[in-house]
């Protein structure tokens, strides 16, 4: 394993999704640019969330969830029959909304439990502690404590080590579901400042509700709306500054400005 | 003065003028204070009956208990025999014994029973937590009479593995009722957040959920054990007594606190009733230690849960 990951293109194609009968996704088609941050927008339900989790296969767990169209991981769908879906979590690394870093483990076992639970062996533990941590910008915070329980940091730390956990996998894709909205204004910032770091080593996809942390993270936009009793889909995409600019439909202007959701 | 402390007093509603219960129910209505009452009364009849329990199991208890009474056997003593002779040693040895035995199957199969009911989607769950329960209900004497019916259907000699094997089914239960409490409360994001890493689900499973459950299951086990140590029917009907110590479960009797105390209060002499006694305590003293490592277990859980 190096520790200078190779960032990778993602695109769907023709993404739909059932929950059961009911269809919540329809023919979602966007290109994830490679060490570019893109921010999916949309108001509750509209499955924005939905659509991320299909993106390193999370979304199969949950039971009667159904998926058509395809992932491609640099030109590869992730969901073909002789892909394993282990391997891609291990490429497209996710961060979930509240932090949930393992509370049996300390902070060193919790950055390095990637390794552990996916049986990859890595020559040296404690760089690879080091660069992950730092990486995620709390190296500082935590390098005298390693041995303690994660379970002692702060909420916005917690979300850091998540962070770094994910990182320590070296993945080429990071995904984010509302990372900061459990959080306060300081840890969003610092968490804000590391996605612009991180950006330059891999491809990022951020789920957010809120609009200024869009227009300040990312490069490109995805606005995704759910009509009533239609399935949700994407509006409008474009980079961030057009989407939030300029928008080019009605109500993507309306989103962006407030006007509703 | 006067006429503030009058003003102050919340006696303005008619039913707080003269109840005192009224009062001590905050003044929220006679429907709390009567509520309030009958539960600190309950309460105290159940701690009554406790107390009154603990209380004829040491006094009656107390004149057997020696050193040599924990650890002697019981060879050449009568019923009769002066209580400076003879113990219980072989029959907590014997208890410890066969409850170890049906420990060793019940607790993996427990376990196994509650993984499947908390990690599996399967349909059949719903049954398979029927029958658990419906198992939970199953009287031991039952249990005792079943294995009694295999022992003779083998031609086979009572003996200590067949206790164990009527102790099991008892057992069962309730290791995996509180083993499956045990590992739902452990919150589903771990779950996600070990996948999300690229752990296959077994990981998952043993790295994650399985330490996060810990001390629950810790108590599946000790609450499991308390279930069955002082259990009388099964083991009368499937082992003979022994008044030595007897570690082999495949042959000869084998002595344990429950049956030790049936035989000799069985007995009616004045030293047989003491030692029963005496050994009522002991298997008393035993499921309190096997209580309060579970509660103390609990206590740990929940303190690590409220810094979090």
């Amino acid at each position: 394993m190096t520790n200078s990951p190779v960032a990778a293109e993602l695109r769907s194609e023709d993404v739909s999704v059932w929950f059961g009968e009911r269809q919540v996704l329809k023919d979602v088609n966007l290109t994830f640019r490679a060490n570019r941050v893109t921010a999916l927008i949309g108001p509750s339900g509209c499955g924005k969330s939905t659509f991320l989790r299909t993106l390193n296969r999370m979304h199969e767990l949950i039971p009667s969830a159904g998926l058509a169209g395809s992932i491609l991981l640099d030109g590869k769908d992730i969901y073909d029959p002789s892909v394993n879906p282990v391997d891609v979590r291990m490429q497209i690394g996710m961060v979930f909304q509240k932090p949930n870093p393992f509370p049996t483990m300390s902070i060193r076992d919790n950055v390095l439990s990637g390794l552990k639970l996916s049986g990859l062996r890595v020559d040296n533990k404690d760089e690879l502690l080091e660069t992950s941590l730092k990486r995620a910008s709390i190296w500082n915070e935590v390098k005298d404590r390693l041995g303690e329980p994660a379970t002692a940091l702060s909420g916005g730390q917690q979300q850091r080590l998540c962070i770094a956990r994910s990182l320590a996998m070296n993945p080429k894709v990071l995904l984010m579901d509302e990372p900061c909205s459990a959080l306060d204004p300081g840890s969003t910032r610092r968490i804000e400042a590391t996605i612009e770091e991180l950006s330059e080593s891999m491809t990022i996809v951020i789920v957010t509700h809120n609009m200024q942390q869009a227009q300040r993270v990312s490069h490109e936009t995805a606005f995704f709306l759910a009509d009533e009793n239609t399935p949700g889909g994407v509006v409008e995409f474009g980079s961030t500054e057009q989407v939030f600019g300029q928008p080019i439909d009605e109500r993507t202007n309306d989103y962006v400005n407030g006007h509703f959701g | 003065m006067e006429k503030v402390v009058a003003d102050r007093r919340p006696a303005k509603q008619p039913w707080n003028k003269s109840s005192k219960l009224a009062s001590f129910a905050g003044g929220r209505g006679i429907a709390d204070a009567t509520l309030i009452a009958l539960a600190v009364l309950l309460a105290a009849v159940v701690f009554g009956l406790l107390l009154s329990v603990l209380w004829s199991v040491i006094s009656a208890g107390a004149g057997a208990m020696s050193p040599q009474f924990l650890y002697q056997n019981n060879r050449y003593i009568s019923t009769t025999t002066s209580l400076e002779y003879g113990g219980v040693g072989h029959a907590i040895l014997g208890t410890l014994w066969l409850v170890l035995l049906a420990t060793l199957v019940a607790l993996p199969l427990g376990l196994a029973i509650a993984v499947y009911l908390t990690q599996s989607q399967s349909k059949l769950r719903n049954l398979v937590r029927s029958i658990t329960q419906a198992l939970a209900g199953l009287p031991s004497v039952v249990s005792g009479l079943f294995v009694l019916s295999i022992i003779s259907f083998l031609g086979a000699q009572k003996s200590g593995i067949f206790g164990a094997l009527a102790l099991f089914p008892l057992m069962l239960p309730t290791v995996a009722r509180v083993a499956e409490e045990a590992l739902r409360l452990v919150p589903a994001d771990l779950r996600l957040a070990a996948l999300g890493l690229g752990a296959p689900n077994y990981r998952a499973f043993f790295q994650v959920i399985l330490p996060a459950a810990k001390s629950g299951i810790i108590t599946a086990l000790l609450l499991g054990l308390a279930r069955v140590v002082g259990e009388t029917a099964p083991l009368i009907l499937t082992i003979q007594a022994n008044n030595g110590t007897n570690l082999n479960p495949f042959d000869g009797g084998v002595a344990t606190l429950p049956t030790y105390i049936y035989g000799f209060i069985s007995a009616g002499y004045a030293s047989s009733i003491t030692r029963a006694w005496g050994a009522s305590l002991v298997l008393l003293i035993l499921v309190g230690i096997l209580f309060i490592t579970a509660r103390l277990l609990t206590a740990d859980k929940k303190k690590k849960k409220a810094k979090k």
